[in-house]
């Protein structure tokens, strides 16, 4: 069985990619990115060996962290112009999360004009949740109807932090801002509640891709901003298995750690669970031993 | 895309929403962000080095960072100090009878101005009112009300209580306990339905402003609390104790679920804890499960089951066992423990026939507990 392809691009001198970051680097970071996940050289056949050109696409950030800690608009738009550069219509991508206040805390422009990117929160009017709840497993949620009914694919376009429940928060958790009731599925390091959440119908059919913006990674005290604990380590985490994606997301956050001299998150207890109830689950893959790392550095 | 593109798309603010994707986004057509939060500090929390906080008003003690709220979703750590942000922001106000709290023996035949915010401490799979409980506040319509409004509403629409009720009291704690204090300040009593999901410290403290509380025990064992409410059983059982030895009036309802939570031996086992270490004057009510929210594989209570779980209790000799959303069924009404004679008949919410005076039953004149006047 072939292994779970993670590409892990990075910038040259990422102490300089600048903040906010610089976009034109970004983008030749998706252009690289896309290229060695996919083995597509070309740009539109990449995209489109993971997309539809009728697809109408969700790129999912989490901006809880406001400016600071949150997926960077430089990013999202990036990856959507990227995107819509390479076989998907503008008018079909929405950047989204659970709040247009978030967003706008986070750096958005808030934009829901005919024809182009899009970018709101669940609670735009003509949004909101659905009206039925999708009961799966443990999991009882209402979702956001830009999750179940305004998009046919999704990528989780996260912020990579270190988490004090979950202990990584990643790919998989930021759908947590696709339910109405995040607040209840912290317990027992948030297990198996995100992988649960991810396995449900409105989330397992249209995930086509998770990327983890790891330009800053906070690897101390998440998922608040703390900037002492912030590794400005200039990454963009690529990978078609979610699971996969978040395993080497946390690799990265313990090796930032252990650069630190802080504690793994096994030696602190809050190791991410969630990741091995996931590969169980059949979502993907958590063992490093299944998963094909690529490193590169871009210009 | 060049730099000056890049820029129109990122900077500035205000939603600009005029379509959007194919035949999916005809309803956007404007941005609306419903009703603003309150921003008044929370009590009962204690503020941690980095900005965090851990919370002191109920067992969960969420500890958190920044920005992050708290199980109830209506608390939210803003820098380093906490808020609640349900403060003078009900989503639900309503006159009802005290009786569909239910209160069988406080001022009975009388209404409760009742309220509520959103917001919940613990999460029932069986939750009857989960539109209001399991959401946020910014996901329900609000209402603009200070406690002293409340408190002159009550009084100018003749309802001798408020109760603070439908969702859960203890996460707009604040708000609650304020609108008791205006409350009694015009003699208008207060009246609490809750989970009794409460740290000791927070509970002393508003047993000293109202008046009522029922607590809501949904069943008698951790297993069932850990799998179908997310809460602890002892706190629960620690909160009817410690309100119980109050002078504050204490009933306690029993959700009774087919399959779940209605064995004869587990209603045995509560129904003498309940005598044994409250009393065997405390009302109890098993009241009749309807399927909603995520428990709809198992039908509405039989009435079979309830009658057997009330023969139950009163076998173990407590003396006020009744029946709940059964209207019409002879164990609703309050019966003389001296003489067994109905001193209060209802139907529903609706209360009948009253033979009692001044506290003693008319026929046999043996007391029978609870706020009358």
């Amino acid at each position: 069985m072939p292994k779970s392809r993670v590409v892990v691009i990075r910038a040259a001198n990422p102490q300089d990619i600048g903040s906010p970051p610089d976009p034109v680097r970004v983008l030749r970071m998706f252009q690289r990115g896309f290229g060695l996940l996919t083995e597509e050289p070309d740009g539109k056949n990449a995209v489109m060996s993971v997309f539809r050109s009728d697809d109408q696409v969700g790129i999912k950030v989490n901006t809880i962290g406001g400016r600071a800690i949150s997926t960077r608009p430089e990013v999202s738009l990036s990856l959507a112009h990227w995107l819509s550069g390479n076989g998907v219509a503008e008018k079909n991508i929405v950047v989204w999360d659970r709040t247009n206040r978030e967003l706008r805390d986070a750096g958005y422009r808030l934009d829901g004009a005919a024809g182009g990117i899009k970018v709101f929160g669940t609670d735009t009017e003509g949004a909101g949740y659905g009206d039925e709840l999708v009961s799966h497993l443990n999991v009882g949620s209402l979702f956001s109807k830009i999750q179940t009914e305004l998009v046919t694919a999704s990528i989780s376009l996260a912020i990579l932090k270190d988490h004090g429940l979950a202990g990584v928060t990643a790919g998989m958790k930021n759908y947590f801002g696709a339910i109405h009731n995040p607040n209840k599925y912290h317990d027992s390091r948030c297990n198996p509640f995100v992988p649960e959440v991810f396995d449900s119908p409105p989330v397992k059919a249209k995930h086509r891709l998770s990327i983890l913006d790891a330009l800053v990674v906070q690897y101390h005290r998440g998922p608040s901003f703390h900037p002492q604990w912030a590794e400005k380590f200039g990454g963009l985490v690529f990978s078609l298995d979610p699971v996969a994606a978040d395993r080497i997301g946390w690799s990265l956050i313990e090796r930032f750690r252990a650069a630190k001299g802080l504690p793994s998150l096994k030696e602190e207890g809050r190791e991410p669970a969630y990741l091995a109830t996931a590969a169980t689950m059949g979502l993907g893959r958590a063992g490093l031993g299944e998963i094909e790392i690529i490193e590169e550095v871009v210009p | 895309m060049n730099r000056r593109q890049f820029i129109r798309t990122t900077a500035g603010a205000g939603l600009v929403i005029g379509a959007g994707l194919p035949s999916l986004c005809a309803g956007l057509t404007a941005s609306q962000e419903k009703g603003g939060l309150s921003h008044v500090e929370a009590r009962y929390y204690k503020k941690l080095p980095d900005r965090e906080i851990e919370c002191e008003l109920c067992p969960r003690a969420c500890r958190l960072g920044d920005k992050e709220r708290g199980y109830c979703g209506n608390r939210e750590n803003q820098g380093g100090t906490y808020y609640t942000l349900v403060y003078g922001k009900a989503c639900s106000l309503m006159i009802d009878p005290v009786e569909k709290k239910p209160f069988f023996h406080f001022l009975p035949g009388t209404n409760a101005l009742s309220m509520a915010t959103a917001g919940c401490n613990v999460n029932c799979k069986f939750c009857q009112n989960w539109t209001i409980s399991q959401v946020r506040p910014e996901q329900v319509e609000n209402t603009d009300i200070p406690p002293e409004l409340i408190a002159s509403r009550a009084q100018e629409l003749r309802c001798p209580s408020i109760a603070y009720t439908y969702s859960e009291p203890i996460v707009f704690y604040e708000y609650m306990y304020d609108t008791a204090v205006e409350a009694r300040r015009r003699r208008v009593r207060s009246v609490v339905v809750t989970a009794g999901h409460v740290k000791p410290e927070p509970l002393r403290d508003l047993i000293a402003v109202v008046d009522g509380i029922k607590v809501d025990l949904k069943g008698f064992s951790q297993d069932f609390y850990s799998q179908y409410v997310r809460g602890d059983l002892k706190t629960v059982l620690e909160t009817i104790r410690t309100v119980a030895k109050s002078r504050v009036w204490l009933e306690i309802v029993y959700l009774v679920i087919p399959t779940l939570n209605d064995s004869t031996a587990g209603i045995r086992e509560m129904a003498r804890w309940v005598k044994n270490e409250v009393g065997d004057h405390v009302p109890l009510h098993f009241s009749r499960f309807q399927p909603l929210y995520l428990v709809k594989n198992l039908p509405p209570t039989p009435v079979s089951t309830l009658e057997a779980a009330r023969d139950t209790a009163l076998g173990e000799g407590l003396k006020f066992v009744y029946l709940g959303n059964v209207p019409g069924h002879p164990g609703e009404n309050t019966y003389c423990p001296s003489c067994q004679k109905a001193v209060i008949l209802r139907t529903g919410f609706k209360v009948g026939d009253v033979q009692l005076k001044g506290g003693k039953c008319k026929f046999c004149g043996a007391s029978v507990p609870g706020i009358w006047a």
